[in-house]
């Protein structure tokens, strides 16, 4: 043959061509591509996780009180991410997401960080767990972001550090039995009255042994150290002697 | 008499000069598959060219180190006037994974004005693409307000 590349010529001649289109701004990455962050700011509880396990410090917060609550604004710097979508994957409520765009071309790098305003209403209360219908799963102490919670399985023990606790609610929703609750000041101690007739029930009745009952001294004791302010000798009391209450 | 057939000329072949300021080599070979036939950047004229002093566009991958922060300033100086800085992914402009480090000195916003900022670690080479156009419009138009 005279020309033999003759008849691969004259099909490329027909054939669109081999480069990717462009400009394609309707183009997306894979499905699982890592690409610019998607932030629902009606879904985030402000748990401060995706703060924590971001290694660029891409992620910054801005609160602002205002009537009834407070404002916190969140922003994710896409010029200082690592798109290691950590902040995704650690995300309690998926209120962030790695989107497949990857169209992140700026003139102005304020283009390129995604901006969200979570409001926050006041809670009053603390966390506190109703002891009797807890199972010590220990979910409350996984989910929380801020390790508040400490739950022993072995003795059976519930602790929240209200220092740490940021109040993001993380834990009462990941409670399988409902139990977690944003409680007012918790009942100081156990108050006791002139009612009282010395059966030493509430003694029998009391998980720690912090009450000491003497029926000839007719005295009443509790220890508010070892007292756990469960309320077992309010209940038992068969004369409600006792009650639970701010101490004197 | 030939400014305005040579300006015509020259922004149809904006020419690149490729940094790395301690890059991890991600966004490096990222702009190397933009020359690659399947994105093809040399459609609209652009060529990696050896040197700064024959560049038009520079652009800068890496988080700024030390070592590279003298040659970072020695190489925007030797670039002609009109020129245009791209910075790729995320590490010139806010040093990424490495902020804070004794061994960075950056962002590159320090020492020269980003015309366009390609975000990503590393960025798509349609990305970069993008990025490469958006700046030899601007500089088209740097070149046209320098010549007035």
């Amino acid at each position: 043959m005279m020309f033999p590349y003759l008849t691969t010529a004259l099909t490329n001649l027909f054939r669109k061509p081999s480069a990717e289109p462009f400009p394609n701004p309707e183009d997306m990455g894979k499905p699982r591509y890592r690409g610019r962050i998607s932030f629902d700011a009606d879904k985030c509880v402000d748990c401060g996780m995706c703060i924590k396990v971001c290694a660029p410090l891409a992620i910054t917060r801005e609160e602002e009180e205002v009537e009834g609550g407070t404002n916190i604004k969140r922003s994710f710097n896409m010029t200082s991410c690592t798109f290691c979508a950590y902040c995704q994957d650690f995300c309690g409520t998926k209120a962030i997401q790695l989107t497949p765009d990857y169209h992140m071309v700026a003139e102005d790098p304020e283009d390129l960080i995604t901006v969200g305003t979570t409001f926050k209403k006041k809670v009053l209360g603390k966390l506190a767990c109703d002891i009797d219908n807890c199972i010590y799963c220990g979910l409350c102490m996984r989910s929380c972001p801020e390790q508040a919670i400490t739950v022993d399985r072995t003795t059976k023990t519930w602790t929240v550090d209200h220092d740490k606790c940021v109040k993001c609610g993380m834990c009462i929703t990941k409670c399988p039995k409902k139990v977690l609750s944003f409680k007012e000041a918790a009942p100081e101690g156990v108050v006791f009255s002139d009612s009282c007739v010395y059966c030493t029930l509430c003694a029998k009745k009391c998980p720690v042994g912090a009450i000491k009952v003497n029926r000839e001294a007719k005295t009443w004791e509790i220890d508010r150290e070892t007292c756990i302010k469960c309320g077992q000798c309010v209940t038992n009391c068969p004369k409600k002697a006792l009650s639970m209450g701010p101490l004197e | 008499m030939f400014k305005k057939l040579i300006d015509k000329s020259a922004a149809k072949s904006p020419w690149l000069f490729h940094l790395n300021t301690g890059s991890c080599n991600g966004c490096d070979i990222e702009i190397v598959a933009c020359l690659t036939p399947r994105y093809d950047a040399e459609r609209f004229g652009f060529k990696l060219a050896g040197s700064p002093r024959h560049a038009d566009i520079l652009v800068v991958s890496g988080p700024i180190t030390v070592q590279s922060r003298d040659r970072l300033i020695r190489t925007i100086e030797q670039t002609p006037d009109p020129k245009c800085v791209v910075s790729i992914g995320s590490c010139p402009k806010s040093g990424n994974v490495f902020k804070g480090s004794y061994g960075i000195d950056g962002p590159l916003d320090k020492y020269v004005h980003v015309d366009v900022s390609v975000a990503g670690c590393t960025p798509k080479p349609e990305a970069i693409m993008e990025g490469l156009y958006k700046a030899a419009l601007i500089l088209e138009k740097k070149r046209e307000a320098m010549h007035k």
